[in-house]
């Protein structure tokens, strides 16, 4: 069946994404591995939606890409506001509180 | 083509909901406050430091809580009903927790204003910022769709990772918004991918259909579900904060300015627990001996974790991080009942404990003083004979969170445990009162540092006169203050009209009418 | 399948081209690199640090109301398609999507998002220059700091 090779595939991009979150030390990589789950979900959301006929997966994949823009603007927002403050975007560096 | 255009307006119309704008009342006046709010201010001129900024944020709050009001009574005519096409739904769970957060706004905003002055920040975008974080939490209370739902996660989440990054000028502030940020981005992602293996098991993202559809289907295979149960679990955790998905709440706590943190451990602890009391007990009732045991050792664990580790900090405000872990799994006592006496039992507890939580943290603004960083142990020695106002309004929100009778931390914890009793769950009850009591430590450790003995004193008065002038309790942080206070005390003592309004609060899906 | 063949054929020319070219300089070009030539400025001093990167926060700010642009286009899209059969309904909606979209474009321009040129702040610092540029003033701002006294 064809909905199977659409959900390998945004599972694998999900656990890049995820491998990326967990492993990066820049913000912005790990802002864009952050989008990568974004868009494993939305192949998942458009396959399920082809799959039962129904409309809401499309719908909500919309959605699902205003929301990414919306997030990745303030991640970037946020990443500056450390650039400015440290001249670093290494988030291991990011790590005044620890106990 | 005159001919053309007149053959596309008589073109089939579709289906258009109707929208019941009177229903969506609470949303509306908050989401269209925020944007007059943010326009007005961006056109008027800067440097104008009256608070009028704080002035029309809570008469947004009030004005948002005033609409609940007929809604309530109407909900009590005509029973719970559903709009914009079945998508959101108006129950009393719905319109319980919009007062909640509606009040969690109203403090924090009083504390917000003393803090903008005495760190020199100034602009209207903080409340702006606050009133649009809630209005998300006001959608995740009412949705009955899981698009809604996730809709109303990200304008609650997205609004407060720019607050917890609100001061520009102190590295940890844009440390916790930074930790924020990618740890709620990603459960978010967790969430939604959660979101839609359930569309993919069920064939539909709304909330009834789906429970529709499960109670109809039996699944040969639920792996899909159970899957999607586990991922949604995941996002609500990180919103609740829940063990094991904490490891942002200390870290975030301590360094987002102190007022924030009041509406962080509030308002959106409480939007979190609507939604996960929503999907998984309302919805997802019929499976719930698949998702039980899970939340089930969540609330173990957090109830654990946050006791023990809160007892060892030397920052107060990182051990009231790990308290409100702790205090997350009291409430997911609650959920894990699945049942009418549970949820009432975690709407009672979220109630009161907004209150307390904010009040304790609006204490922690004041004595926090400029710079926000005297949050250690030491920097509250001696504030009994100091501040000796301060110090006992610090002392009922301590002690209502320990749990000591007379106020509402008592019946709030009392109730879920005999929601746990109830649905034979004895050994988390146990878990719980083992917690309670080493909690307690910790609060107690706090109220015996400010009214320490006499050579203690000694040496924090020392301390204190080098530590700089006396503080300065703003006016609008007072105002906050004794509300809260007299909330915590109030509910304690008469705690009937309460816990009547949350047993009447019990969510129900409803089909949209068209 | 025959039509494609000349632009296949100048696909592969071009390719071959812009190989030819780099293996061309490899191999004719004498190198001889030094530590000196390989600094970024080449003019005898040794930089003692990095040089400060310029960060230019404007264009940051530009994409910002792009993407409040972007997004709103991923709904008008949808809508513009079936425009007519929504009726008035699509068209309320439409409108309060528009206006709070605009909100936010309002909230931009009054914080300066779209201000070119010097920033408002450092042209208010001297209040002995006036806002208009004439020789005189140029000059006061150029040359007269610490003079004042003197004179």
């Amino acid at each position: 069946m064809l909905l199977n090779q659409f959900l390998i595939l945004s599972a694998v991009l999900f656990a890049i994404g995820v491998y990326g979150v967990i492993a990066r030390r820049n913000g912005v990589a790990v802002l864009m591995s952050i989008e990568l789950i974004l868009n494993a979900v939305n192949i998942n959301l458009v396959a399920f939606s082809a799959m039962t006929g129904t409309l809401a997966g499309q719908v909500f994949a919309l959605f699902v890409i205003a929301i990414a823009a919306a997030e990745v603007g303030v991640g970037l927002a946020i990443v500056l506001v450390i650039y400015r403050n440290r001249r670093s975007i290494d988030l291991d560096e990011v790590d005044l509180m620890r106990g | 083509m005159v001919g053309l255009l007149a053959q596309a307006g008589e073109a089939a119309r579709l289906d258009t909901p109707e929208v019941e704008w009177t229903a969506l009342a609470p949303v509306l006046v908050m989401i269209g406050g925020a944007v007059l709010l943010m326009v007005v201010a961006a056109l008027a001129p800067r440097g104008s430091r009256v608070g009028w900024h704080a002035i029309v944020t809570i008469a947004v709050a009030v004005a948002a809580i005033a609409t609940v009001v007929p809604q309530w009574n109407r909900v009590g005519d005509d029973g719970p009903f559903s709009v914009v096409a079945g998508s959101v739904g108006v129950d009393r769970f719905s319109l319980f927790l919009t007062v909640v957060i509606c009040a969690s706004v109203v403090i924090a905003t009083l504390f917000t204003d003393g803090y903008l002055r005495r760190e020199g920040l100034e602009g209207a975008e903080p409340y702006v910022l606050m009133l649009l974080s809630a209005s998300g939490g006001l959608i995740m209370a009412s949705a009955n769709d899981l698009i809604v739902m996730f809709l109303g996660l990200e304008i609650l989440s997205i609004a407060v990772y720019v607050l917890a990054g609100m001061h520009l000028r102190r590295v940890r502030s844009g440390e916790a918004a930074i930790k924020y940020f990618v740890l709620g981005a990603f459960s978010s992602a967790f969430f939604l991918y959660g979101v839609a293996m359930v569309y993919g098991a069920t064939g539909s993202t709304n909330l009834v259909e789906v429970a529709d559809f499960l109670a109809r289907n039996t699944l040969a295979d639920s792996g899909l579900l159970v899957a999607g149960f586990a991922l949604l679990l995941v996002g609500f955790g990180f919103k609740v904060a829940a063990v094991p998905f904490h490891s942002w709440t200390p870290d975030v706590y301590q360094g987002s300015p102190t007022p924030i943190v009041s509406y962080m451990a509030s308002g959106v602890k409480a939007a979190g627990f609507a939604g996960l009391l929503r999907v998984f007990v309302v919805t997802f009732g019929d499976y719930r001996l698949d998702w039980q045991p899970i939340v089930y050792w969540v609330a173990v664990l957090s109830l654990l974790v946050g006791a023990v580790l809160a007892v060892v900090q030397t920052d107060v405000k990182r051990a009231m991080a790990y308290s409100s872990i702790n205090h997350a799994g009291f409430i997911l006592m609650g959920v894990q009942a699945a049942s009418d006496r549970g949820v009432s039992a975690a709407l009672f507890y979220l109630a009161a404990y907004t209150f307390m939580v904010a009040g304790t943290f609006g204490v922690l603004t004041v004595v926090g003083r400029r710079g926000d960083g005297h949050h250690q142990l030491s920097d509250y020695a001696g504030l009994g004979r100091r501040e000796p106002l301060l110090a006992l309004a610090l002392v009922v929100f301590l002690l209502a969170q320990a749990g000591t009778p007379l106020t509402s931390g008592f019946l709030a914890k009392f109730y879920v445990i005999d929601a746990a009793i109830e649905s034979r769950s004895f050994w988390l009850a146990l878990v719980a009162m083992l917690s309670a009591v080493i909690s307690a430590f910790l609060y107690l450790r706090i109220i015996l540092a400010m009214y320490g003995s006499s050579d203690d004193a000694e040496t924090a008065d020392g301390a204190a006169a080098t530590a700089g002038p006396r503080l300065r309790v703003p006016a609008a942080a007072g105002i906050a203050l004794v509300i809260a206070v007299v909330a915590t005390i109030g509910i304690g003592l008469v705690p009937d009209p309460l816990s009547e309004t949350a047993r009447d609060a019990t969510p129900e899906l409803v089909a949209s009418g068209d | 399948m025959a039509q494609y063949l000349p632009v296949v054929t100048l696909l592969a020319l071009a390719v071959l081209f812009a190989a030819l070219s780099f293996v061309a300089s490899r191999l004719l070009a004498p190198r001889n690199p030094t530590a000196a030539k390989s600094a970024p400025y080449e003019c005898g001093i040794v930089p003692s640090r990095e040089p400060p990167e310029r960060f230019p926060v404007r264009f940051y700010l530009v994409a910002m109301i792009f993407i409040v642009f972007d997004i709103e286009i991923i709904f008008l899209y949808p809508y513009a398609v079936i425009s007519g059969e929504l009726g008035a309904f699509g068209l309320v909606e439409m409108i309060v999507f528009v206006v709070a979209v605009f909100a936010s474009f309002v909230f931009l321009i009054a914080n300066g998002a779209l201000d070119w040129g010097p920033s408002r702040r450092l042209r208010r610092v001297d209040p002995r220059v006036s806002a208009e540029r004439t020789t005189a003033t140029t000059v006061r701002r150029v040359g007269l700091d610490g003079r004042e006294e003197a004179a």
